[in-house]
């Protein structure tokens, strides 16, 4: 069979099951950056307050999540959930095995580790912003919603969109993970493809170039909104 | 208090109804079977996503039998038999060969297919061996010296002075060794395509692998002119064979698929699969 044939869209070619992967890598990764925004948010706000139990609850969420092989903490959400949801599901009386469908598992499981970045991020991005501009805003009487809405948030999401970029490339490649559990993303496409055709060489090639146009595509998706968000701050970027 | 009433109902339902696809009875009506979908041809994803290969159809055909509605899944081999365990599938199959240290954890099968391995050379020769009685037929062995007496001393004579390749820390490896040593040379490889590369190159006379292996080996385009020669060895010198894996509790399923699985060995279903898929008969 020839290499357009095996990569084509035709009933022998793998191009559509090649693309639909590529799509479930990306819409998993957007899912995994929401729940990681999520959690990277309230863990940056812990982290932030002066509660001294919250700075330690938030101290301990990035330690451990920062500090343990992804693999591990997919393998623990993957068949660990299971066994918790079953022994659940058996304690209000329902019978048999209760599954973690693996797309869930997969956007928790990257969506925490990203959150333990995402939160570095956003901790370091309110800190960027100059506490003269907070003092001000509240000499001129500003409450604090106002504060967060006018002064604080426009001024924390310009720190942070270079941050959540790395983020996501990040995310994007601990997506291969997922592929452990039999989810049909990038990674465990590539793999099934290479397996069932003994065309290992191909394929990992194939897969290995969709993960670069994935990530050179969003480089640029991000430069974009750096660059828009920036516009108002090209004064101050000039002073920093 | 309506409202966390109304939360604590939808997260029930949402419970329900996570529980209800994957749930089944004891009475194993439905069982989830997991495959790897990329080994092939024991088991492989067509470009569609659907399965195909040697195993699909052989436990469709299994299943039928014994009236269990059987759904695949594919599942990487890295977590499969951790998935057995925690009851993310009732069954595996993906060309487990039954080992002492795997029935440890989990129950096997009636073993439903056993490969022969054989020796390949470039051009038939050596011409002795190509000519031996048997040649081209699968003798089967048990690993008892009184009764492979007469295959292993047959050869004995074909391989005098000859130099074999072989892989390291094999099953293969052991065969040939006691069997080969002080007729003829033996050279070690690390992977089975480095005995290949010596086999086109001349540097070896004949190998000896696995005949799955070696069918796919063929289809390479270096290995242009490679071909079995003698005949091929089976049979339970090489241990049980393949085999289904299931949890250890669960004898009555495993008790089930047994019969199955022996149904189709005597009607010759999976001889028929096996040349079908595995281009040999890998009846064990």
């Amino acid at each position: 069979m020839s290499l357009v044939q095996l990569l084509g869209f035709g009933e022998q070619g793998w191009g559509t099951t090649l693309l639909l992967a590529l799509l479930m890598t990306v819409v998993l990764t957007i899912a995994a950056l929401a729940v990681g925004a999520v959690f990277g948010a309230m863990v940056a706000a812990a982290k932030l307050s002066r509660s001294r139990t919250l700075r330690i609850l938030g101290d301990a969420y990035t330690t451990l999540f920062r500090g343990i092989p992804e693999l591990l903490i997919i393998y623990l959400f993957y068949f660990g959930g299971s066994s918790v949801m079953t022994a659940v599901g058996h304690f209000f009386g329902a019978d048999g095995f209760i599954g973690v469908p693996p797309f869930v598992v997969g956007a928790l499981a990257i969506g925490l580790i990203s959150g333990s970045y995402q939160a570095e991020v956003y901790r370091s991005a309110v800190l960027a912003v100059s506490r003269g501009e907070i003092e001000a805003a509240r000499a001129i009487g500003m409450s604090t919603a106002t504060l967060w809405r006018r002064v604080l948030i426009p001024q924390v999401i310009r720190f942070a969109l270079p941050g959540i970029g790395n983020v996501w490339q990040l995310s994007l490649k601990d997506s291969a993970l997922i592929a452990v559990t039999g989810l049909a993303e990038l990674m465990r496409t590539s793999q099934v493809a290479a397996g069932s055709t003994h065309q290992y060489f191909t394929f990992y090639m194939v897969g290995g170039a969709l993960y670069l146009v994935l990530t050179s595509l969003s480089n640029r998706v991000f430069d974009r909104a750096e660059a828009r968000v920036g516009r108002s701050f090209r004064g101050t970027l000039a002073r920093h | 208090m309506k409202l966390l009433a109304r939360l604590a109902a939808s997260v029930a339902v949402g419970v329900i109804a996570l529980g209800g696809a994957s749930a089944q009875a004891k009475d194993w009506k439905s069982v989830t079977i997991a495959t790897e979908g990329a080994y092939e041809p024991w088991n492989l994803t067509l470009p569609g996503g659907k399965l195909g290969g040697f195993e699909p159809e052989l436990i469709e055909n299994v299943c039928a039998r014994i009236k269990i509605q059987c759904n695949l899944v594919t599942q990487d081999w890295d977590g499969m038999i951790a998935g057995l365990q925690a009851g993310k599938f009732d069954v595996l199959m993906d060309a487990i060969s039954v080992t002492p240290e795997r029935e440890k954890i989990i129950a096997f099968s009636t073993p439903y297919a056993s490969t022969p391995a054989a020796f390949v050379s470039a051009d038939q020769s050596p011409a002795t061996l190509a000519k031996q009685p048997g040649a081209g037929q699968t003798v089967k062995l048990t690993g008892d010296a009184a009764h492979d007496k007469t295959t292993v001393d047959a050869l004995r004579v074909a391989l005098k002075g000859k130099t074999i390749g072989i892989q390291s820390g094999t099953v293969y490896t052991k065969f040939i060794d006691t069997n080969f040593k002080d007729v003829a040379t033996i050279r070690e490889y690390k992977t089975a395509p480095e005995h290949d590369l010596d086999l086109v190159a001349g540097r070896i006379d004949v190998a000896f692998d696995d005949s799955t292996y070696w069918a796919s080996a063929f289809t390479k385009p270096e290995n242009k002119g490679l071909a079995f020669t003698g005949p091929k060895i089976a049979g339970t010198v090489w241990g049980p064979g393949e085999a289904l894996a299931f949890r250890q509790s669960d004898k009555d399923l495993k008790a089930k698929f047994d019969q199955g699985i022996q149904a189709a060995l005597a009607d010759g279903t999976v001889k028929r699969l096996s040349l079908k898929w595995l281009k040999v008969d890998a009846t064990p």
